[in-house]
């Protein structure tokens, strides 16, 4: 019975209802190559986004709108214009950039403390594993500060997408909860 | 349903606007919906742009909104609606500032979106990129310009020409782009659809954006222009387009007005383009010609045989069936006929065909044209053709003949006879506004002041005139010409009826004008009858119903009675009924607006009336006609003056397109009437500086005049006052330094002739502190020991220059600065700046009565045209040129300059008059002046040049 109704609302989903995911983080962390790693499954050359990059696409029968938003100082005022309507945040942290790991923790605490985000849960990826010297997942979340985060769903992953590891993992993950939260 | 949903949202034919704050509400929500319908979205949009594209703004946040929902459309694929998405971003981008969020997603189309969208992507590039962001455009830009598809290539060019302002390094790297640009034809993508036959290949288009972009990235760069004009027009079929090639004359018309010796070598070219297959290119060759040899010193570089055929283009145009060239043509015709309407006689009987033309504006060009090239056999026919003709037009085009009629009279007096007719018969015949005819008005009144022999003619039309007249306004001018010219007639007591005539049948207004008219009656000289007569009138009129009427009266009676005395007072009454000074009305002003807003002792001493300049009648003339002819100067020179590429592509409400307007205008110089004010100002100044009150009062002051470069560090103008023993020169200095301040700033002036100087250094007023960018006023006074003193002096700035300490803008207290010296222009005084200009009706009479007379020989070997020397002439002479002889015809080597001015030290006449002949070996003049006074005359005779 309740499967039957999970999947006819799966089915409504599928055709009407888009989810919003938003790809935050600092600049230079991996967003934009995240986004179209997860669209074309390539890896593909980027520069610094300035504004955004938008793509629509299907993850296991879900139309996901995703919106990869610039993470230089100057875009980040902007985030928070695109926060409606947000069913997830992908938060995405250079594991590598150690010196900068308090400011993505700052950023990371005062997005989420958004009215508008309230509902929306979150994925960490601690990207740039395939580089010497990255923080393991454990030790970046311990400097996010992220056991401090109450009612909210979040996981973080080990991720490399340059590799493409740890990518569908995480959004696996993220899917499971948004279907559970949602319903 | 489709189809039904769509009207209603369309609301077709409907002309208000949409709700403002609805539109703005419906797009927040559908942009914002989940997902988006792209019709719907696009429908919005156009609504959206109409509203603003109607010049409705909404405040920032709420443009700021609007922007952020837009750029979620982004998310769509649909074409079409990115289109619009484009065009709404592109409005938004002078309302919001963050703009600059759409930049990846613009960018991202431009590399893989589809053809439709990729121009209007590129197109928006301009308005979101700043200096820091425009060159991660680059890449793309570049191989945009150089793509195939003519729109991409376009708009990326026209993306190119908005960012030079903006980032100017990295715009230049596309010169070479660019310029294969200009010679690649490029065609539409071969469409296999049923219309491709009825669309051409190619607009070519893009070859005038290449060259537009071409030539904003060399313009500073004579060399590479020149090549790029040759490498165009000897190829003579590379430029397909029209605009392009409008767009080449366009160039070298800057060329040459850059480097005028450059003339000559485009000749050739010119010929050519004379005779081009567009009608656009032909208009556009003779307006950069006849704009090019209306100035007197380019002239003679053009060859007559290039005129000659200029004209003939011109005159082959003003039959061809497009409404637009015609009127083109016509309109560099009428250019030419302000100065040498003798050049285009020979087109007058297309012109008088033109009469006819439906096209209203045409019409009236070509008899405003008409009537300049008009001579004196064929003026009387042109007015009665004109007559015919003014009657069934609208006002504004009466107004423009009636100017055009007016400067007639001005140029040819010995005319007056038709003009007056056929003034008065539009004035008293014609339907038409206030507007209309108060210049009708206007145009009489000037015959009246510059003809004198018309004066009886006129006002008895006059007369007839304001019997029935419906315009207050008009009523009251004319009664008031009445009053001043009227007394002087050989009949005063013709008008004295018609004037009381007034006061009996109109309203009160008009009555009080008319007592004020009836009394200047009262002083004719020599005719009691009258006078009594007057007396009695004015005395039934001061039973009149009205207050100001029956004030006026009485005063007026009191007065007259006042001037049959023989005592001071009758002086002060003649002057008051009949004033023959004029107030300096900016001064007036001035002085008045300072009184009141100085409020100081609140109005417990009256305004000092004796402070103001007053003229008298005949300076007053003299000024009004300097304007007058000053005016016709304008209007001449106005052509060359246009922007020389005009480079408003296709987006003209584009904010930064306004930048650029902005960077390429230079501000026009001052106009007359600020002149004057700026005048009146150093005058009033230099009175309020106590050392020079002891001097007496001010004589006469000179125009400013500049003494160094506009671009030097310290600018430096001049003004020459004359005081009745005193000479003050006044140096108006700026300090252009940003970074410097300038201690004690004196100018030394050193005769060039030392031994013999007639003045006397008596003191300096020096500056004690001049502040970066700031003006300030040196003066250094002469003493004078004859009336009329002529020298030159030499000019050094010295100072002592201290830096200026960023932080507070003030000097650093321990740094003594350095002196230092700065050599500014000589500065002379000569006959002229004792010379005012005055006017008189007939010239060749005043001329034989002066008694003294002088005549000099000077004989110029420099190579330069008559006009330059008449216009030397006129200023070194301070003089007013009459009879309109300070323009010299360009084809003539002889012109006689008539000259008339007189002392500012103690009103003596002086008249001049110039003969001038221009030979292979320059330029002779004789000069003969005749004056009241010998030395004046001599001086004057003697210092012309």
């Amino acid at each position: 019975m309740g499967n039957y109704f999970s999947s006819m609302f799966d089915r409504l989903w599928g055709t009407n209802k888009e989810l919003r995911i938003l790809i935050l983080g600092l600049d230079g962390a991996g967003k934009t190559t995240i986004l179209y790693r997860l669209q074309i499954g390539e890896v593909v050359t980027t520069k610094p986004t300035i504004g955004f990059n938008v793509e629509t696409l299907s993850y296991k029968n879900l139309k996901l709108n995703v919106w990869d938003l610039g993470g230089q100082t100057s875009i980040r005022p902007y985030w928070r214009c695109y926060y409606a309507d947000t069913a997830a945040v992908i938060f995405v942290v250079d594991s590598t950039d150690k010196d900068r790991m308090a400011t993505a923790a700052k950023e990371l605490h005062m997005m989420l403390q958004e009215e508008e985000l309230q509902d929306s849960a979150l994925l960490v990826f601690a990207n740039k594993q395939d580089q010497p010297g990255a923080l393991s997942a454990s030790e970046v979340s311990k400097q996010l500060n992220l056991v401090e985060l109450k009612d909210r769903s979040w996981s973080i992953v080990a991720s490399s997408a340059i590799k493409g590891e740890g990518i569908s993992e995480g959004l696996d993950w993220l899917i499971d909860v948004i279907k559970e939260e949602q319903l | 349903m489709s189809a039904q949903t769509y009207k209603k949202f369309e609301n077709a034919g409907s002309t208000d606007l949409p709700d403002k704050m609805t539109i703005y509400q419906d797009c927040m929500n559908k942009f914002n919906e989940s997902p988006i319908s792209p019709k719907r979205c696009r429908i919005l949009i156009s609504r959206l742009l109409r509203l603003l594209l109607n010049g409705e703004t909404f405040p920032e946040t709420e443009a700021t909104a609007l922007f952020f929902s837009i750029s979620k459309l982004f998310q769509h694929p649909n074409d079409s609606l990115r289109q619009m998405v484009y065009l709404a971003i592109k409005e938004l981008s002078g309302m919001s500032e963050d703009v600059l969020m759409a930049t990846s997603s613009i960018m991202k189309d431009i590399q893989n979106g589809s053809d439709l969208v990729k121009p209007n992507a590129i197109r928006s590039l301009a308005y979101v990129l700043d200096e820091s962001t425009a060159f991660s455009a680059e890449r793309l830009l570049k191989s945009a310009v150089v793509s195939k598809q003519p729109s991409v290539s376009s708009a990326a060019l026209i993306t190119s020409l908005n960012l030079l302002p903006i980032s100017e390094t990295t715009i230049k790297r596309f010169a070479n782009e660019a310029q294969e640009a200009i010679g690649d034809l490029k065609q539409f993508p071969h469409s296999s659809g049923a219309n491709s036959e009825y669309y051409p290949n190619s607009t070519f288009t893009t070859q005038y954006h290449a060259l537009g972009l071409v030539y904003q990235l060399k313009k500073n760069d004579k060399m590479a222009l020149l090549k790029l004009v040759k490498q165009l027009s000897d190829n003579g079929n590379l430029l397909k387009n029209q605009m392009a090639k409008v767009q080449l004359v366009k160039l070298v018309n800057d060329l040459v007005n850059r480097d005028n010796q450059l003339f000559p070598q485009f000749q050739p070219i010119l010929f050519n383009w004379l005779s081009n297959k567009f009608e656009s290119v032909q208009i556009e060759t003779a307006k950069l010609i006849t704009s090019f040899a209306s100035s007197h010193k380019n002239a003679r570089l053009v060859s007559p045989d290039l005129f000659a055929s200029t004209i003939s283009t011109l005159q082959g145009l003003l039959t061809v069936p497009r409404v637009t060239s015609r009127f083109a043509a016509l309109r560099i015709l009428n250019k030419i006929s302000m100065t040498s309407p003798e050049k285009i006689v020979i087109c007058n009987p297309e012109l008088e065909s033109l009469i006819n033309d439906s096209n209203r504006n045409i019409s009236t060009y070509a008899i405003t044209t008409l009537l300049k090239t008009g001579t004196a056999k064929n003026i009387s026919s042109l007015i009665s053709t004109i007559t015919k003709f003014i009657h069934d037009v609208s006002d504004d085009f009466k107004i423009i003949i009636v100017d055009a009629v007016r400067t007639l009279s001005l140029n040819f007096p010995q005319e007056w006879k038709s003009i007056v007719k056929f003034l008065i018969d539009v004035l008293k015949n014609s339907e038409g506004g206030l507007t209309f005819k108060n210049s009708i008005i206007e145009a009489i009144f000037d015959i009246v002041s510059f003809v004198p022999q018309s004066k009886e003619v006129v006002l008895e039309n006059l007369c007839d005139f304001i019997e029935d007249c419906e315009y207050n306004e008009i009523l009251v001018r004319v009664l008031h010409l009445l009053g001043k010219e009227g007394p002087f007639t050989s009949k005063p007591s013709l008008y004295v009826r018609h004037i009381y005539n007034r006061v009996v049948l109109e309203n009160s207004i008009i009555r009080s004008a008319a007592v004020v008219a009836l009394s200047k009656f009262a002083l004719t000289k020599n005719d009691s009858t009258l006078k009594s007569s007057i007396i009695s009138l004015l005395k039934r009129i001061s039973n009149d119903q009205d207050d100001e009427v029956r004030d006026r009266a009485t005063i007026a009676l009191k007065l007259i009675d006042f001037t049959s005395a023989d005592d001071e007072n009758s002086l002060i009454a003649h002057d008051l009924l009949q004033s023959k000074k004029f107030y300096d009305l900016p001064s007036l002003e001035n002085k008045l607006s300072a009184y009141l807003s100085s409020n100081t002792d609140s109005f417990s001493t009256p305004f000092d009336s004796a402070s103001v300049r007053k003229f008298t009648e005949d300076e007053v003339k003299a000024m009004d006609l300097k304007r007058k002819q000053e005016q016709v100067f304008n209007n001449t020179s106005e052509g060359s003056r246009e922007t020389p590429i005009d480079m408003s592509l296709e987006s003209t409400t584009s904010i930064k397109e306004q930048r650029l307007d902005t960077e390429t205008y230079h501000g026009a110089s001052l106009d007359q009437h600020q002149e004057e004010l700026v005048a009146t100002k150093y005058a009033d100044e230099l009175m309020n500086v106590e050392e020079f009150k002891d001097f007496g009062s001010l004589i006469n002051s000179s125009k400013i005049i500049s003494l160094t470069e506009q671009e030097a560090e310290f600018v430096v103008s001049g003004v020459k006052h004359i005081f009745k023993k005193h000479v003050v020169f006044q140096f108006n200095i700026k300090n252009t330094l940003t970074d410097v301040a300038l201690d004690n700033v004196a100018v030394v002036c050193t005769s060039e002739d030392a031994e013999s100087s007639k003045l006397n250094e008596t003191f300096t007023l020096p500056i004690d502190r001049l502040m970066p960018s700031i003006e300030l006023q040196c003066y250094v006074a002469f003493e004078k020991d004859s009336d009329v003193v002529m020298e030159g002096f030499l000019n050094n700035l010295v100072f002592t220059t201290r830096e200026l300490n960023p932080d507070t803008q003030e000097p650093y207290e321990d740094d003594e600065g350095f002196q230092d010296e700065y050599e500014i222009d000589p500065i002379y005084l000569n006959a002229g700046d004792y010379i005012e200009s005055s006017f008189i009706g007939d010239f060749e009479s005043a001329f034989d009565e002066l008694p003294n007379e002088e005549i000099a020989v000077y004989n110029i070997q420099e190579d330069i045209s008559l006009q330059e020397v008449i216009d030397k002439l006129v200023v070194n002479t301070s003089c007013l040129p009459l009879s309109n002889t300070q323009f010299a015809p360009n084809d003539s080597n002889s012109h006689t300059l008539k000259l008339f001015g007189k002392s500012a030290l103690n009103g003596m006449k002086v008249a001049l008059l110039i003969k001038m002949i221009k030979s292979s070996k320059g330029i002779v003049i004789k000069a003969q002046g005749r004056a009241e006074d010998e030395e004046l005359c001599s001086d004057l005779v003697n210092g012309l040049m």
